[in-house]
């Protein structure tokens, strides 16, 4: 009789269990049917594109009615993003690495020095994460037209140097608006990090003879390195995502970054071309998915913050 | 041996005094805070209160802005609605995209809470590939908002839309959801959820392994069942979690710009899904109304100032700065 | 000199010792180094290395960067020089083997003797150590008082130690001070500290296991407590003075079991019995028949037969009293010296 019952609370159990699994793989094709469907879609050739079984690989002429395997819409999406993806590299390499070395350091400044008054300062740093971007457009918009000349600056040194152009200028000053919105995530992420060093270890130091600078230099940062890993993976995707503050202060034109040519792309007189625009979002997304994939712990640490 | 090397390379006890003042915490910490600090005093919230300023002018992108004469004229233009003396034409006010970004804001964080949470507890329960599974449901927040646009701008198709092959294989007629004035809030608000349920869910893990595993154990003890064990012992726990979690996530909505705009290529998502921070912008960039794109903008500020401040306040107070 | 900072946890002595490191803020008097007054002197330039209890080593770095980042940072010494005073340091703490790991391989004893290294590597005018032993085990920790205490004789640098533990005040201090409460209580010898002890507090913190205390009344040339009353002699009442509110002491090695009752010797009845082996913790009660009986302790021994339960006399022999006032805790006679005097260890 016990082992009927045993057999019963066993059964049920697997159930259960059979029940949980079938709930966590039907949530994980919810997250990645439409990335999914995206790809199928995005190797089938244009013209073969029938939309009725998007999210089946194109087989014809094994299986009719899916159309036929293409990377042409990939090329092609290539072509139209290259300048694009170009210009979100230019913008966001040195975005990311200031952005992440300034929050540190205002981190080490607020967390291992001690003063007075330094949480009424970090306050304002926190407080900045949250701030929606709308509150600062226009004026960051007059700032960047009107009141610094750094265009009339670019012109004679896109004539001097090779590689930089007059419209690099308003990267330039997209990457300063970047860096100057991560810091206060960053510096949050490093604090939280900073925190948690020895006091006794930073005050052995100090007895050692080292400066604030030095400490900085020999303790602080070679212990941060885990650190940056997670803030740059975070700030990289943020950045290379961003689409209002590409759209207010560069603007569309030749300085355009990647987010901005993605919006019209693969729409035309004849219609959506549903394979172009799929690669082309794809491609897009491409850099901060592979970032994703090869260190998502360290981005879920990143935004759990 | 010692001795004679350590005088002789010695570098303490010279004037020391002197230096007293330069040795004061906060001014040797200055060139590390200092330069973050100046950056964001400045682009945050100098701009911040420059944009406070503009909402008072009239400025509409001729010229520069006239900061001689300042009014509330477009406070009450945002509010009442009318035709403000920089303008011949009727300015809608704000409370219908007021009221999408509220309505917007609940569902989506309510849901993403609550879808998260679900997640949370369904993979803590001890599963095998628990990390392909958190990694899969974490997937879309590393997407763009512009692309995660594309791809359900492409899933709620009518003709060539995965969910509407679906409702067609059900035996329905094709549903258009994005132009729906009655769904395309929904629309949003689905494929927002979308991207950052996964966020509420990591979080929730997060604090759900932060529970010390003796408080499982007392509720089985005790003879708790699952269901009733999470409600009375451990979701009370997860409150400062839910708090965290909502504040990103409602801050999250307050920025559905970049999706909307992807969405419905361009600055016109139509009155039925128009946001705050769709019509602030609309207002300065597209409608040259700089001014009042401003006095939107001190809006949106205002409303994730009630957000953000008790957040922070209560954080202070729990020391956890 | 090796000077023992020792009192109860929060009592400041942690605090005194970042002081005189200069990680704290001094706001009143001052902090003499040698000749040199070092209160406004920044922590690096007061030529002083500290042993934390944590050990604080620098986890990055391994033992030899940790041991030459001293050297780098407040000496102008060639590369070197500092190799060769550090490989010097590493073999005198027999180190040498260790000096290629990081901190994270060491054991918790070979960590301690990095820490120790590392300080010792500066060749400061001063160490301060703060409780560098709490975190090693009982035996580990046995051993490294010995080390310490033959390592500071051979440096003769000056020591100061803070500990909460009165085991590591007695064996290691030449001089120890106890604190409370903020406030300095007693500054001597181990054994100035043990047998003539300034106040109540100083003489109930030294000593394992604490001495007994009783609230007594001086009526004429007899002290009157709750169970017991005691006849002074002439010398004693002299140095009470006018004091009558008083606190008696008697240290548990001092009190005596004895046969008989007497002046001295009252009955008491035998609580708990705490067998140690060479000696016999006795807790005895005056009111052994109530629930909760106050006890006190006597410790005799390992060889005295005391079962519970058994009535005995205990002795307090008028030389070892102690004798404070009630209100100020201040010692008013401790006992004689002339026990104290043959208890000098020197040879």
């Amino acid at each position: 009789m016990s082992d009927a019952f045993a057999g019963g609370s066993d059964r049920r159990d697997r159930l259960k269990r059979v029940a949980l699994y079938a709930v966590l793989v039907a949530m994980a094709g919810f997250y990645l049917i439409p990335i999914e469907t995206g790809l199928m879609t995005a190797i089938t050739s244009p013209e073969t594109y029938t939309g009725q079984t998007p999210f089946l690989p194109p087989l014809e002429p094994l299986v009719s009615g899916t159309g036929s395997f293409s990377l042409a819409p990939w090329a092609n999406a290539f072509d139209g993003l290259a300048r694009g993806l170009a210009n979100s590299f230019i913008l966001v390499v040195p975005a990311t690495v200031l952005s992440g070395l300034l929050g540190s350091m205002a981190a080490y400044g607020l967390t291992n020095v001690e003063w007075r008054g330094q949480i009424a300062v970090y306050v304002l740093f926190i407080a900045g994460i949250f701030i929606p971007y709308q509150a600062v457009l226009v004026p960051l918009t007059q700032f960047w037209y009107n009141v610094v000349p750094l265009q009339a600056a670019f012109g004679p040194l896109a004539a001097a140097v090779p590689l930089v152009q007059e419209y690099h200028w308003k990267l330039v000053a997209l990457i300063v608006t970047h860096t100057a919105y991560g810091i206060p995530i960053c510096t949050l992420l490093f604090r939280a990090h900073y925190k948690k060093l020895s006091d006794e270890m930073i005050e052995a130091a100090r007895l050692d003879g080292a400066s604030v600078s030095t400490i900085y230099r020999r303790i602080v940062l070679p212990l941060s390195v885990p650190m940056f890993a997670v803030v740059f993976i975070y700030q990289f995707t943020q950045i290379w995502n961003d689409l209002l503050f590409a759209l207010t202060i560069v603007q569309f034109g030749d300085a355009s970054v990647v987010t901005q040519e993605l919006v019209g792309i693969g729409v035309s007189q004849s219609g959506t071309n549903f394979p172009l625009r799929m690669a082309a979002a794809l491609l897009a997304a491409l850099p901060t998915l592979v970032v994703y994939v090869l260190f998502g712990d360290k981005f879920a640490k990143g935004v759990t913050a | 041996m010692l001795e004679t090397l350590k005088d002789r390379y010695s570098r303490t006890g010279e004037e020391s005094t002197v230096r007293s003042l330069l040795d004061r915490e906060s001014v040797r910490s200055a060139p590390f805070w200092g330069p973050p600090f100046l950056l964001v005093a400045l682009f945050v919230y100098g701009a911040v209160v420059w944009n406070g300023v503009l909402s008072l002018t009239d400025f509409t992108g001729i010229g520069s802005p006239d900061y001689g004469t300042l009014d509330f004229e477009n406070y009450v233009v945002a509010f009442t609605g009318g035709t403000p003396t920089w303008s011949d034409l009727t300015v809608d006010p704000i409370w219908n995209s007021a009221q999408n970004t509220v309505v917007l804001m609940i569902v989506f964080a309510a849901v993403c809470l609550a879808l998260g949470l679900v997640l949370a507890i369904l993979v803590d329960r001890g599963i095998r590939f628990e990390n392909t599974f958190r990694t899969i449901y974490l997937l879309p927040m590393s997407l763009s908002f512009v692309v995660t646009a594309k791809f359900w701008l492409y899933m709620y198709n009518p003709q060539t839309g995965l969910i509407n092959i679906g409702i067609q294989a059900l035996g329905f007629g094709p549903v258009e959801f994005v132009q729906n004035p009655e769904l395309k809030l929904g629309a949003v608000a689905f494929a927002l959820i979308w991207q950052f349920s996964g966020y509420a869910m990591i979080v929730y893990l997060a604090a759900l392994r932060g529970i010390p595993s003796s408080h499982f154990e007392a509720a089985r003890v005790d003879g708790a069942s699952t269901v009733r064990m999470y409600r009375r012992v451990i979701v009370p726990q997860l409150r400062t979690a839910t708090v965290s979690a909502l504040v990103v996530i409602t801050v999250f909505a307050l920025k559905a710009f970049d999706f909307l705009f992807s969405m419905y290529g361009g600055y016109q998502p139509g009155p039925s899904a128009d946001i705050l921070a769709t019509r602030m912008v609309r207002e300065a960039y597209a409608n040259q109304n700089w001014a009042y794109g401003s006095t939107i903008a001190v809006v949106l500020f205002v409303m994730a100032l009630f957000i953000i401040a008790p957040y922070i306040y209560s954080q202070y107070r729990r020391g956890e700065l | 000199m090796f000077l023992v900072l020792v009192g109860p946890s929060g009592c400041g002595k942690s605090t005194t010792l970042r002081m005189i490191a200069g990680l704290e803020t001094v706001t009143d008097g001052e902090i003499r180094l040698g000749d040199r007054q070092i209160n406004d002197s920044s922590p690096a330039d007061r030529d002083i290395a500290m042993v934390f209890q944590s050990y604080a080593l620098y986890p990055h770095m391994t033992v030899r960067e940790n041991m030459r980042f001293g050297l780098e940072e407040s000496t102008d010494m060639p590369d070197d020089d500092i190799t060769t005073t550090v490989e010097q340091t590493a073999g005198m703490m027999g180190i040498e083997e260790l000096l290629d790991r990081k901190p994270s391989d060491l054991s918790g004893g070979q960590r301690q003797r990095v820490a120790l290294g590392r300080a010792i590597v500066r060749d400061p005018a001063a160490f301060l150590m703060d409780e560098p032993l709490s975190n090693l085990d009982a035996k580990l920790r046995a051993t490294m008082r010995t080390e310490l205490q033959r390592l500071q004789e051979t440096l003769d640098t000056t020591t100061v130690y803070v500990t909460h533990d009165q085991t590591e005040a007695m064996t290691m201090g030449d001089r120890i001070a106890i604190l409370d409460d903020g406030k300095l209580q007693q500054v001597g010898t181990p054994l100035e500290c043990f047998h003539q002890p300034a106040n109540r507090f100083v003489a109930g913190f030294i000593g394992e296991p604490s001495m007994n205390f009783f609230d007594v009344e001086r009526r004429e040339n007899r002290l009157v407590a709750d169970r017991f009353s005691y006849p002074l002699s002439e010398a004693t009442v002299a140095q009470l003075g006018d004091a009558t509110e008083l606190t008696l002491g008697v240290r548990p090695s001092d009190v005596a079991l004895v046969d008989t009752t007497g002046a001295d010797a009252f009955e008491t009845t035998v609580d708990v019995v705490e067998p140690m082996g060479n000696e016999n913790n006795v807790y005895l009660a005056f009111d052994a028949a109530s629930d909760d009986p106050d006890t006190f302790v006597a410790t005799v021994g390992g060889m005295d037969r005391v079962e519970t339960g058994q009535t005995v006399a205990a002795r307090f022999p008028e030389s070892a009293l102690h004798l404070f006032d009630r209100a100020s805790g201040e010692a008013l006679r401790n006992r004689e010296l002339a026990d104290a005097d043959e208890i000098d260890p020197r040879v």
